[in-house]
């Protein structure tokens, strides 16, 4: 039947459709997830980094997960959370 | 008499501003201008770009408050993992010098890896909600798209203050703060 066909077609294309508004999902970029190279973290002088600063602590945590030393606790993902973008033209990052 | 003489002063100024816009008219239809991208805007007109750009920003951004704690490490791979994803094939990394879109769009997308030394307001909280604004709402006719539709306030702070931290950055050290991994997908 042509109109099986037709509306087959048309709930493909919103499929694909649906599929790109959530482009910009950060699940949507693991397919090209790197994992970071941490070999330059562990040739570095531990004595020497200040772990006050949040760029080397990012990459503590970041080098941490590799090392599989477990925080679990401490960065258990909200990756199933939704997150339709609140849109509503608030500029407070606050909410 | 002075009445009279503002009059005839008056009707000049409002042939010579017809002729203006005739002229105007006229220049806009004859296809003159040069549309490319690879032809420069003239002095007067980059200065005029630039003015309207910043003003219009300035007052924009005028209410939006910077949130606190904004450079803590969880901000920084947040926003991290972001603008490698979305930003560095137009705004570079440390290590990269130039890719396609540097040496093609106009006006050509800033290099964010380099402390801005022409960019003097991108200092301090200014500079931060100057670069909340702009990546939320884009800039109009350049190729810096707005990012608000699909992404929320807090992604984007994430990125301003990933921005902060950037030039700062060795190139291993970039690859480390923006690599996704296999657990760091929590986006909250
Ligand atoms: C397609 C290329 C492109 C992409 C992708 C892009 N930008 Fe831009 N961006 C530009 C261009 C071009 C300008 C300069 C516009 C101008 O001069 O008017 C700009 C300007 C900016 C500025 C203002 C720089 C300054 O100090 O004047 C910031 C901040 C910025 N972009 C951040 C980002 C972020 C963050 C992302 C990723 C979410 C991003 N951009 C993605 C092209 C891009
Ligand atoms: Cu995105």
């Amino acid at each position: 039947m042509k109109t099986k066909t037709l509306s087959f077609a048309i709930a493909l294309s919103t499929f694909a459709f649906a599929l790109s508004a959530q482009a910009h999902d950060p699940k949507e970029h693991m397919k090209d997830a790197e994992n970071p190279d941490c070999s330059a973290m562990k040739n570095m002088d531990h004595s020497k980094m200040d772990m006050d600063d949040p760029v080397m602590q990012a990459m503590m945590k970041q080098c941490m997960q590799d090392m599989q030393h477990d925080e679990a606790s401490e960065s258990d993902g909200h990756a199933d959370e939704e997150h339709e973008a609140d849109t509503d033209g608030e500029e407070s990052a606050e909410e | 008499m002075t009445a009279r003489k503002i009059f005839s002063f008056g009707k000049y100024l409002l042939i010579a501003a017809g002729v203006t816009v005739l002229g105007g008219l006229a220049f806009l239809y004859s296809g003159l201008y040069p549309m490319g991208a690879d032809v420069p805007h003239n002095t007067l007109t980059i200065w005029a770009l630039e003015t309207l750009r910043e003003r219009s920003i300035v007052r924009a951004a005028s209410d939006i408050e910077v949130p606190e704690d904004l450079g803590s490490s969880d901000h920084l791979l947040k926003g991290g993992a972001d603008y490698n994803d979305m930003c560095a094939g137009c705004h570079l990394k440390p290590g990269k010098m130039q890719s396609d879109f540097t040496l093609g769009l106009y006006p050509a997308p800033p290099n964010l890896a380099l402390h801005g030394d022409e960019h003097d307001h991108d200092e301090g909280q200014n500079g931060q909600v100057r670069r909340f604004w702009i990546i939320k709402h884009g800039i109009k006719a350049s190729g810096m798209p707005a990012w608000g539709p699909g992404h929320d306030d807090e992604r984007i702070w994430n990125m301003v203050a990933f921005l902060d931290r950037l030039p700062t950055l060795s190139p291993e050290q970039y690859q480390i703060l923006t690599a996704r991994g296999e657990t760091n997908v929590d986006d909250n």
